[in-house]
């Protein structure tokens, strides 16, 4: 018992940074509703608006680790929702490849991570975060990729 | 066995005839074992052309150079430039087709198959003489490699000094040419496709980890893997930011908002960065010619990031880069059955 305790404290002793890059017109407007909903979640996550999922390059993700994120997450509108008709399937393509290249390169594979959440989804938001910030603070912090300064 | 005779010929018969405003192949070099690539501009200079294991070099790359230096030349040849093609050249000319990069009637493709034999890794052929000098190399038979070297001369089976490239070689022949030499072979007697990368994937991902950390710590960035990369043409390098004049009037402010998404220094973080940027921008577009990797001064495994890209690409959306110039780019196209498991 007393175990369990410690390793519960040391294991919140490590705060990971999470940048999330969330696309406007859904997964930004769930983070929103989580928000004004007043549902608790770690506060862990940097949420960075794009206009799409689709529009992030996978430069912004390598740079977020390369400036010292623990963890990146990218989140848009289910497939069948993007307000630009098909910017999420462009992303699904473009970041699964570099999901595998992260991976190939040693990586931890639950760094990085994609989401669907749309506008009413406040609920999963909140869910996807913590879960993500449980998955990081078992990993420890990312160095990798982080340039030393 | 490859006709030179016959290419010659052609690539004569071009210049002659006023076709081409010059040849893109290859001739012997005066300096080591391997052919320099040559611009060939008149009849007599099509003599000097050989086709051997030791034409390493993507001749693609030069079409770009040649279309940049066109940019700012002063009178412009409009003639077509002709080319001699090997399978990895020929993919590398469909890319840039595919992208508009070149127009299909800017380029005379003298495509040549490498049938059952490739291109010889110099590090495996130094390696398989024991510190015997080669002097020249040339195709024997079924996959076999005859080399000569100062007082003598020995048959080489073709898997142990060909390189990985050319031991996984998918198409070893082109598959847009204007004129085509040798036979088309599609079974070669070497192994699978992505046996090198497939060794690394089944690593665990701490010694994955640990192996190119070893790999990325030695990178130099001396760039010899971007200026010999045929897909590599952009203007300005996300690397080295060009446009960014810094003059007596920048002011500090405007030269501390600048994005450097990548800094130039030679440390494990920036040169991981560096090469997992280059990966992404080559992920269906390397044709696997595996020249970033020769050229490597400090032998980092550089094909095998983008193999296991294209191994992707082929194993998850069907995508093989090079085949057809009319196909939508892997990146600028979708399908409804992609991958989503991974999507929370």
């Amino acid at each position: 018992m007393q175990d369990a305790a410690a390793a519960k404290h040391d294991a919140q002793e490590f705060e990971p940074k999470v940048v999330a890059f969330l696309c406007k017109w859904c997964s930004s407007a769930g983070s929103d509703l989580a928000g004004v909903s007043r549902l608790k979640y770690p506060a862990n996550a940097v949420p960075i608006q794009v206009m799409c999922s689709g529009s992030v390059s996978p430069i912004y993700i390598l740079s977020a680790f390369n400036k010292g994120a623990d963890g990146v997450l990218v989140s848009g509108c289910h497939p069948g929702d993007c307000h630009y008709l098909k910017g999420n399937y462009y992303a699904r393509r473009r970041i699964f490849l570099v999901q595998k290249l992260l991976q190939f390169i040693g990586v931890e594979p639950d760094r990085f991570r994609m989401s669907w959440v749309s506008a009413a989804e406040g609920v999963k938001y909140a869910e996807v975060i913590t879960d993500f910030v449980n998955d990081l603070k078992a990993l420890g912090p990312q160095t990798k990729l982080k340039a030393k300064r | 066995m490859i006709p030179v005779e016959d290419i010659r010929a052609r690539a004569k018969d071009l210049l002659q005839s006023g076709k081409v405003r010059a040849v893109l192949g290859y001739r012997r070099s005066t300096a080591g074992l391997l052919a320099e690539p040559a611009f060939m501009t008149t009849a007599d200079e099509t003599a000097a052309l050989v086709l051997d294991p030791t034409c390493v070099g993507n001749l693609a790359l030069y079409l770009v150079n040649e279309k940049k230096r066109m940019k700012h030349a002063r009178q412009s040849d409009k003639r077509p430039l002709g080319i001699v093609a090997k399978g990895c050249d020929s993919r590398a000319i469909t890319v840039l087709l595919q992208e508009n990069h070149i127009r299909r009637d800017e380029v005379i493709v003298l495509g040549v198959s490498c049938e059952t034999g490739g291109m010889i890794d110099t590090r495996k052929l130094n390696k398989a003489l024991r510190g015997k000098g080669a002097t020249s190399a040339h195709f024997e038979g079924e996959g076999g490699v005859r080399v000569s070297y100062v007082g003598g001369g020995t048959i080489l089976p073709g898997k142990d000094v060909l390189a990985d490239r050319c031991l996984e070689c998918a198409k070893s022949y082109p598959l847009d040419a204007d004129f085509f030499f040798g036979e088309k072979v599609d079974e070669r007697p070497y192994g699978p496709r992505f046996a090198a990368v497939s060794a690394i994937a089944e690593k665990g991902s701490e010694e994955r980890s640990a192996f190119w950390d070893a790999h990325f710590e030695r990178c130099i960035r001396c760039y010899a893997c971007r200026a010999v990369c045929p897909m590599c043409y952009c203007d300005e390098c996300v690397v080295d930011s060009t446009n960014f004049i810094v003059g007596p009037t920048t002011s500090a402010d405007e030269k501390a908002d600048r994005v450097r998404w990548i800094n130039r220094s030679a440390t494990p973080s920036e040169n991981a960065m560096y090469h997992m940027v280059r990966a992404m921008h080559l992920a269906g577009r390397c044709i696997d010619c595996g020249e970033c990797e020769r050229v490597c001064p400090v032998n980092i495994p550089l094909r095998l990031l983008n193999t296991m890209l294209e191994r992707e690409a082929l194993e998850m959306f069907q995508y093989t880069p090079g085949i057809d110039a009319e196909q939508p780019s892997l990146i600028s196209s979708f399908r409804d059955g992609d991958p989503n498991d991974f999507v929370r």
